[in-house]
């Protein structure tokens, strides 16, 4: 008789369930095709035309390893999604915004990119290097609530960068502003600004973000494989 | 033989009509169904689980591990409260559409 476990364990190798889960089905399904089979013996069938009938009861395992995924996470989706993404990300954004305020009233000056001597209409720099030193915490933080609620590669990477968002949509609805209306608006929202602006704001505080928050994956990534494996 | 898109709409029905009489592991209703039907209805590993799962999160059928007297281990589903709440008002539904089409006179005589 076919060893009907290993061949549904191999099957649905790809079938992305919590461990017991994943248990559970390929026992349920393996436990189908066991009794299945022994029907068809009863009934009178060779052993190679009742195993090739079971085999016939799926057609596509991958399909079968997606209908199965969808109909155990399907109705969970949003409230995965608000655990896995949006707590993080918001969580992580506000405590961002929080920090930079408390740091801008009570904090150190902050340091900025134009001297003295440059003329007054040179875009300047404000970089908050006391936010930008908490920001790997925070960033880890992300990282770290997001794994726990069991969340896909691109959700923790998403809610470890998250605090840079507002500012990346700010480049991203003002710098076309800014090409249109060049010469027709203030001069601290013209495209040498945002030049300026990007570094100080988007890409030191994302890379900042990602120092914490890449390494607590990789780490936590990491422990879970070796728990994977530990428990076959 | 009844095509797939019928079958997928009946399917429900058809789990929770035999589970209503008493609970049933995979295997078990999938052969109840297809003798109570004649062959008509014939569910296959790949239609019936993804479709228990299914209501199995919405609460219309309960799966519980049980082990039978030769050891083996089983997951047996029983309809709940509200699968039972379900199963009224599909098979008001499924009846006037069995009226429906039988109203029909080509249908009828098909």
């Amino acid at each position: 008789m076919p060893d009907w476990q290993a061949l549904v364990r191999s099957q649905l190798d790809g079938l992305a369930l919590e461990l017991h889960e994943r248990a559970e089905v390929i026992e349920e399904l393996a436990a189908h095709l066991d009794e299945t089979f022994e029907g068809l013996r009863r009934r009178g069938f060779a052993e190679e035309d009742a195993a090739q009938c079971c085999l016939n009861e799926v057609k596509d395992w991958q399909k079968l390893s997606r209908l199965i995924q969808t109909a155990r996470t399907k109705e969970n989706i949003m409230t995965n999604r608000v655990k896995q993404f949006w707590l993080p990300s918001l969580f992580t954004l506000l405590l961002s915004m929080v920090l930079l305020m408390l740091i801008q009233f009570f904090g150190p000056d902050p340091w900025t990119s134009a001297s003295r001597s440059q003329q007054r209409m040179t875009p300047v720099a404000v970089v908050y290097l006391s936010w930008l030193f908490s920001l790997p915490l925070i960033g880890a933080l992300g990282a770290y609530l997001s794994i726990r609620a069991g969340g896909s590669t691109h959700a923790v990477f998403s809610s470890i960068v998250f605090p840079v968002f507002p500012y990346v949509a700010f480049v991203v609805v003002g710098l076309p502003v800014a090409l249109i209306l060049d010469d027709r608006v203030a001069h601290n929202i013209t495209i040498p600004a945002f030049l300026v602006g990007l570094p100080a704001w988007v890409i030191f505080p994302g890379v900042a973000l990602l120092a914490g928050g890449l390494p607590v994956r990789l780490f936590i990534s990491r422990r879970l494989s070796a728990r994977r494996i530990a428990g076959g | 033989m009844i095509g797939a898109g019928i079958k997928r709409g009946t399917a429900e029905l058809a789990v929770l009509s035999v589970l209503e009489d008493g609970p049933l592991h995979g295997y078990e209703m999938a052969r109840r169904i297809e003798q109570q039907t004649k062959g008509a209805l014939r569910f296959t590993l790949a239609a019936l689980y993804p479709m228990l799962y299914r209501m199995e999160h919405r609460r219309w059928i309960r799966g519980t591990w049980e082990t039978s007297d030769n050891g083996r281990r089983r997951r047996c589903y029983r309809i709940t409260p509200s699968g039972k709440k379900k199963l009224s008002p599909l098979r008001q539904e499924w009846s006037e559409l069995f009226q429906a089409l039988r109203r029909l006179k080509k249908v009828a005589h098909a």
